[in-house]
């Protein structure tokens, strides 16, 4: 009798670890892309952009308390206020590409008879950008957050049938140059990296020329950006009341005063 | 006696054969124990940046929101072209909100394809990093006007990369399902990214949805603008 009374606890204890353990297997499925299960080296490049994005945001908010301490008191001291203003509408000329652009820097050229379609011209730009590219040019274009790269077929062409790739819709002739602004030695690690986007390149026997540049020009885009959907979000008052309610004051004043007059 | 034991043994039995398969699993990720204790460490530094991060991000937005509404309100008078000129070029270069017409793309890894497949490479049944460029290129090509991803405000030097298998844009960690953000017209989009990418997802059975919207709110860049390299001219 005292065995049948024990039967049933341990049949259920041992079904729910059963039940557990199936369901942690489902669990790790689910979270693989979590960051327990990367590896360290993948750890230690996260840490590296991480340190480096934290002290540029640092910089950041030094500039912006400047220009905020400028716009505050502009009744003051104009002179002030337009330096800073003339600082800001510098940053978003490089940003908008409104502006022809000077610095150090890498060029990449790629030759027609290179095995090279437009999703590379993709990749490479996109590794540029991730390794700190300031500017970046393809031929005599600018690449902005509204720049396309693409294919285009050439129905006129002499052979009947002829394919080219286009950046903003323009056809790029060969040889076609990536310029692009930024520290060189960084740069080149982040195109040359083992496993990278020049080793993926190779695979297909295609080797782009990469050449350290001391001084490049950069072109400005061409016609300005237009745009006829998007407007600067207003927030109506009730969203303001939501908003305002998650951000203490205190949070709001603060900025300023972290930051030393100069 | 014998009217348990038959039950007991069938339970440890199945019970055995969970353990087994999760050790299996375990094995499949060798070399955790080794390194575990630095990769702890190495999370938690993570942790506590990201975290730094997320403050600083926080305050830049408030700054520069702070810094909008005094221009606003600052132009009148001698400087009134000047601001009117950063105001505008704020928008164009993402540190502002912005809504408007437009469209949503969700997508995700294709789950049950990796349960019914399970020894199968994984890499064909996850998002890539690739999927989500050349999605956001060929909605450039549709005419996109502002984009973001999962939150993310996609800005000139913005970068969408993949460390080990994590995505990040704009340095920032994003994780599956993914929705990607566009204002523009809807049908355009649409069309430049059914000839492309998201009818290549479709077909690899990833399930993706597209979405139109009257008003959609793509919210600002919150990181940095540093220029060190550049010198106008």
């Amino acid at each position: 009798m005292d065995k049948a009374r024990w039967h049933i606890p341990i049949t259920v204890v041992l079904l729910c670890l059963g039940i557990m353990l199936s369901l942690q297997f489902q669990a790790q499925t689910r979270v693989a892309s979590d960051l327990t299960f990367q590896r360290t080296e993948t750890l230690i490049a996260m840490v590296r952009s991480l340190s480096e994005k934290r002290q540029k945001l640092a910089l950041e908010i030094t500039d912006l308390g400047n220009q905020l301490r400028s716009q505050m008191e502009s009744s003051r001291d104009e002179k002030k206020l337009l330096e800073s203003i003339y600082a800001e509408r510098e940053k978003m000329r490089i940003v908008n590409g409104t502006t022809a652009l000077k610095g150090p820097g890498l060029t990449i050229t790629i030759e027609e008879h290179m095995p090279i379609i437009y999703t590379d011209l993709l990749n490479i730009i996109n590794e540029l950008w991730n390794a700190g590219a300031e500017a970046i040019s393809l031929n005599e274009y600018r690449i902005t957050s509204h720049s396309t790269i693409s294919v285009a077929e050439d129905a006129y062409h002499e052979d009947g049938y002829s394919i080219f790739m286009t950046v903003n819709h323009e056809k790029l002739e060969y040889p076609i140059i990536i310029k692009t602004i930024g520290n060189p030695n960084n740069l080149e690690k982040g195109l040359t990296l083992p496993g990278g986007i020049m080793d993926n390149l190779a695979l297909f026997n295609a080797y782009p020329e990469i050449e350290k540049v001391e001084e490049l020009e950069l072109p400005a885009i061409e016609k300005p950006t237009s745009y006829y959907f998007m407007k600067e979000y207003k927030p109506t008052e009730k969203d303001k009341e939501k908003t305002t309610k998650t951000t203490t004051p205190q949070e709001i004043i603060n900025p300023l005063k972290n930051i030393a007059p100069r | 006696m014998r009217k348990f034991i038959l039950p007991l043994t069938i339970v440890c039995i199945i019970s055995s054969f969970f353990l087994a398969f999760q050790l299996k699993i375990q094995t499949k990720n060798t070399n955790f124990d080794a390194v575990s204790q630095k990769n702890a460490n190495l999370i938690n530094v993570i942790q506590n940046l990201e975290t730094e991060i997320e403050n600083q991000e926080n305050q830049i937005e408030t700054m520069r929101n702070q810094l909008n509404e005094i221009q606003n309100q600052n132009n009148k008078g001698k400087l009134q072209d000047l601001q009117q000129e950063i105001i505008h070029a704020k928008i164009e270069a993402g540190l502002t909100a912005v809504n408007g017409k437009g469209i949503i793309i969700t997508l995700d890894d294709n789950k049950e394809g990796l349960n019914t497949a399970p020894n199968d490479d994984p890499n064909k049944y996850i998002i890539h990093y690739e999927h989500i460029l050349n999605l956001v290129n060929e909605l450039k090509i549709g005419g996109a006007e502002a984009i973001s991803v999962n939150g993310q405000r996609l800005v000139t030097t913005s970068e969408i990369r993949c460390v080990g298998n994590l995505i990040l844009i704009n340095m920032t960690r994003i994780a599956p399902p993914f929705e990607i953000q566009a204002i523009g017209s809807p049908k355009l989009m649409a069309e430049s990214i059914s000839l492309g990418q998201l009818d290549l997802l479709k077909a690899a059975h990833y399930p993706v949805t597209l979405e139109e919207k009257e008003d959609l709110i793509i919210p600002a860049y919150k990181g940095e603008l540093q220029f060190k390299h550049t010198i106008p001219q």
